[in-house]
């Protein structure tokens, strides 16, 4: 009976994976075909397509999402190598990982608003500048001469990178952002068992024929792992080509990226403009396609010449400038890190602050009473629609893992389960939402909470599925053997041995889908409608809006709920501990035969 | 009693090897055998948790009984690993009573004294409320035996159960669990590298290659 319903589990989970994505592609397909008789276009044609390559913008736009896309997804790879093998064998290791994890669950939308406000012309970088021209040209020509620091500001203006043409600014806020998720899942990889069993042993074989450490990184660990890896790897950066927040807060608008394009297309009054967003909807998936083309490309590139320098037999591997580049990078985050927690907190209480000085002119709470006052419903719907789909996609998760050991699944199914997991991750979300968005209404039009529920749980459930199976398939299955064997049902294992045994991992799963469900924009605004506020959506919208102390009020807010979930994940376990313990000792046989133990 | 009818385990459709026995309550049946050789494998079959790529074909019958279709947690088939495996969520004597069979006692109470009688035979009486993590090597092992004892197996199996454990304790372990067996009378299948083991049980000694 359990076993069936942890089958029907598995299959209702691969469903909710490729439905909305399927359904949401057909969806946009039609239109950029010109199929769409809410509006009276019945034939189809190229013609749209005709149009859309006729803009003069076009092939700029395209080139942003490539370029910022690969350019940022590169250069975080690149950099999270650098550090590993800087610190994998480091007992500072620990430390990279507690400084880099918040990251993780720090909405992109916030992300982008705190870089907005610590590298805008009168954000704190510029400030500081501004500050130590000031007080050099002070120092070194004469104490009289005041005008100097005037003239500064203008040259701290222009080297400001915001709204930059090229899109440098997307592409090191998307670096910023990729490189601790790429950390900490090759991390992650790397310390299961089998792997970490395996790599332990290469790295000694490798100390002994005296390669240095970063050499062993990148000789015998990196390609062991790499394969593991990178798919994950291949998620990031259809995100990074096809994200909407951060172009949308830090990138040019003339012209943008071709999400932000198509979103805006997508909103427009004039509903033929949707038959123009759904073509490039269709073009932003052969985009997302060439760069995982690119990507891999690259991939084989650096194998070939790898696989040669490998016999090369060179003991180091450039030791001093990856080293070097290690710590810069994480110098560098930390700075940034103290210079946005620096600026918002202050933003959030500031009366006045007046650029270049490097506090605030009078303290208030004004902005936290508007804020509180105003998110009260995004708060509320947050997290409501959190909690429901993180708990619901948990729950689907387990049913699904357990099924896998109840029944494992021939190689070539699980491996097509595994490819589907990927699916909403691979496939761009700005050119599937709007299709899915599409059909809901079709379908029932006024369930926007259901439709919502649905987008999310796209989003929620891979991510939930890849952090619990890891602790799910590390579970010791001889306990579950044994429990089997004292005569309990698949249920009663599952309910009485597993799901207490891996409480710490499920309880962490559940509040990264919380902090996943917490940060989605785009497909909590489009299955909605716009008609269920989050915390993220408003974040975003105030953006554009007129106070700056509001918004970094905003982002806090933001920041520190999916931290609290964490918070609730790590000390509910400690607290069931503890409360056995203390049952243990009140029942008073507590004895000192601990200490003294009868063999 | 426990028989085995020419039972053959297979990997990928390959035989390993083929075996018949019987073991009387109150035996113990050693099977011996180079690691690899499938011996774990053929205490799983007969507990009933097989995995792919292993199979099995024959017959197993516990008192004159075919198992081979019944599923794992009706067999009455007990199996204990070479680690103790006890619930870390669960204290001791939770440990013994999660494995004792349900409504097998009228109330609280008598379930907590046959959790104590328990105890005693292995002399580790008062340690019922004793969080798992806080027990040696050796008060493991033992609490693991009454565990399963506890679940009134018509069978029990014993995968290498005393390899990790001390010179010292090892004997020590040994006899506890054969006399306990032998004093309920159970049949046994014990998988083992140790020759020592082998003439401790007492039974017959079969070895696979």
């Amino acid at each position: 009976m359990f076993t069936h319903i942890t089958l029907v589990a598995r299959w209702c989970l691969l469903l909710l994976l490729c439905i909305p994505v399927l359904a949401g592609l057909v969806g946009v397909i039609f239109p950029a075909l010109g199929y769409f008789p809410a509006i009276g276009a019945n034939a189809f044609s190229t013609q749209v397509f005709a149009t859309l390559f006729g803009l003069p913008d076009i092939w700029q736009m395209m080139w942003l999402s490539l370029f910022t896309g690969v350019g940022s997804t590169l250069l975080a790879v690149i950099a999270a190598f650098c550090i590993l093998a800087t610190f994998y064998q480091s007992s500072l290791l620990g430390k990279i990982q507690g400084v880099l994890s918040p990251f993780l669950v720090f909405p992109h939308a916030a992300a982008a608003i705190s870089l907005l406000f610590v590298v805008s012309p009168s954000g704190i970088f510029a400030a500081i500048t501004t500050r130590l021209n000031a007080y050099f040209s002070h120092a070194f020509t004469s104490p009289f001469v005041n005008e100097i620091s005037e003239m500064a500001l203008p040259a701290a203006n222009d080297g400001t990178l915001l709204y930059d043409g090229l899109g440098l600014s997307i592409l090191i806020a998307l670096s910023l952002k990729e490189l601790p998720f790429i950390l900490l899942m090759t991390l992650s990889v790397m310390s299961q068992p089998l792997v970490k069993k395996k790599l332990t042993g290469y790295v000694k074989v490798g100390t002994a024929l005296g390669y240095s450490p970063t050499a062993s990184f990148f000789k015998l660990v990196l390609p062991t792992t790499f394969s593991q890896i990178k798919l994950p790897l291949l998620a990031v950066l259809v995100f990074a080509t096809s994200n909407v927040e951060i172009p949308l807060i830090l990138g040019p608008n003339n012209p943008s990226t071709l999400a932000v394009a198509i979103m805006h297309w997508f909103n427009h009054i004039d509903l033929s403009m949707r038959l123009l967003a759904s073509s490039a909807a269709v073009v932003q998936v052969a985009v997302s396609a060439v760069a995982v083309l690119l990507f891999l490309g690259t991939e084989r590139l650096v194998t070939y010449i790898g696989k040669r320098s490998l016999s090369g037999g060179n003991r180091y591997f450039a030791d001093g400038a990856l080293r070097a580049s290690g710590f810069v990078i994480m110098a560098f985050y930390i700075i940034l890190i103290c210079a946005v927690v620096y600026t918002v907190v202050v933003y959030s209480f500031a009366k006045q602050w007046h650029f270049p000085l490097l506090l605030p002119e009078g303290l208030t709470l004004l902005h936290w009473n508007t804020a509180i006052s105003a998110l009260t419903t995004p708060f509320i719907n947050t997290l409501l629609l959190g909690v429901l789909v993180s708990t619901t996609s948990l729950i689907l998760v387990l049913f699904t893992l357990e099924s896998e050991q109840l029944q494992p699944a021939r190689a070539v199914a699980s491996n097509a389960f595994s490819v589907s997991l990927f699916l909403p991750l691979l496939v761009p979300g700005v050119a599937f939402l709007y299709g899915l968005v599409w059909f809901q209404q079709l379908i029932f039009q006024n369930a926007v909470w259901f439709h919502t529920y649905v987008a999310h749980m796209v989003y929620v459930v891979p991510y939930v599925f890849l952090s619990m199976a890891v602790a799910y398939r590390k579970f010791d299955n001889r306990y579950a053997m044994v429990a089997q064997s004292l005569g309990k049902t698949p249920w009663q294992v599952f309910y009485h041995v597993k799901l207490p045994s891996l409480f710490s991992a499920i309880m962490v799963a559940w509040a990264l889908g919380l902090a996943i469900s917490f940060s989605q924009y785009l497909p909590t605004l489009l299955a909605s409608g716009g008609t269920i506020p989050t915390v993220t959506t408003e974040a975003v919208a105030s953006v554009s809006g007129s106070s700056t102390r509001l918004t970094a009020v905003y982002v806090i807010i933001q920041a520190v709920m999916p931290l609290i979930g964490f918070m609730i994940a790590w000390y509910m376990p400690v607290i069931a501990t503890r409360k056995r313990s203390r049952q243990m000792l009140v029942s008073g046989t507590h004895s000192n035969r601990s200490a003294n133990p009868v063999q | 009693m426990l028989s085995l009818e020419n039972v053959v385990i297979y990997r990928d459709d390959k035989p390993l090897f083929q075996l018949s026995a019987d073991v009387a309550k109150g035996e113990v049946l050693t099977v011996m055998g180079p690691s690899g050789a499938g011996k774990s494998t053929l205490l799983q079959a007969i507990a009933g948790q097989l995995q792919a790529p292993f199979s099995v074909t024959g017959q197993i019958k516990v008192n004159h009984v075919v198992i081979n279709d019944i599923d794992v947690h009706l067999r009455k088939v007990g199996i204990m690993f070479q680690d103790a495996l006890l619930f870390e969520h669960m204290t001791v004597g939770e440990n013994i009573a999660f494995a004792m069979p349900d409504k097998a006692y009228k109330n609280k109470q008598l379930k907590h004294d046959a959790i104590n009688t328990l105890l005693v035979a292995v002399e580790l009486d008062g340690i019922a409320d004793r969080n798992v993590n806080t027990l040696s090597g050796g008060q493991q092992a033992r609490v693991s035996l009454i565990r399963t004892l506890a679940s009134e197996p018509d069978v029990v199996l014993l995968d290498e159960p005393f390899s990790k454990l001390d010179v010292a304790l090892r004997s020590q372990i040994r006899s506890w669990t054969f006399s306990q067996l032998k004093a309920r009378n159970m049949p046994a299948v014990l998988v083992t590298h140790d020759k020592d083991d082998a003439l401790a049980a007492g039974g017959n000694v079969i070895e696979i290659l």
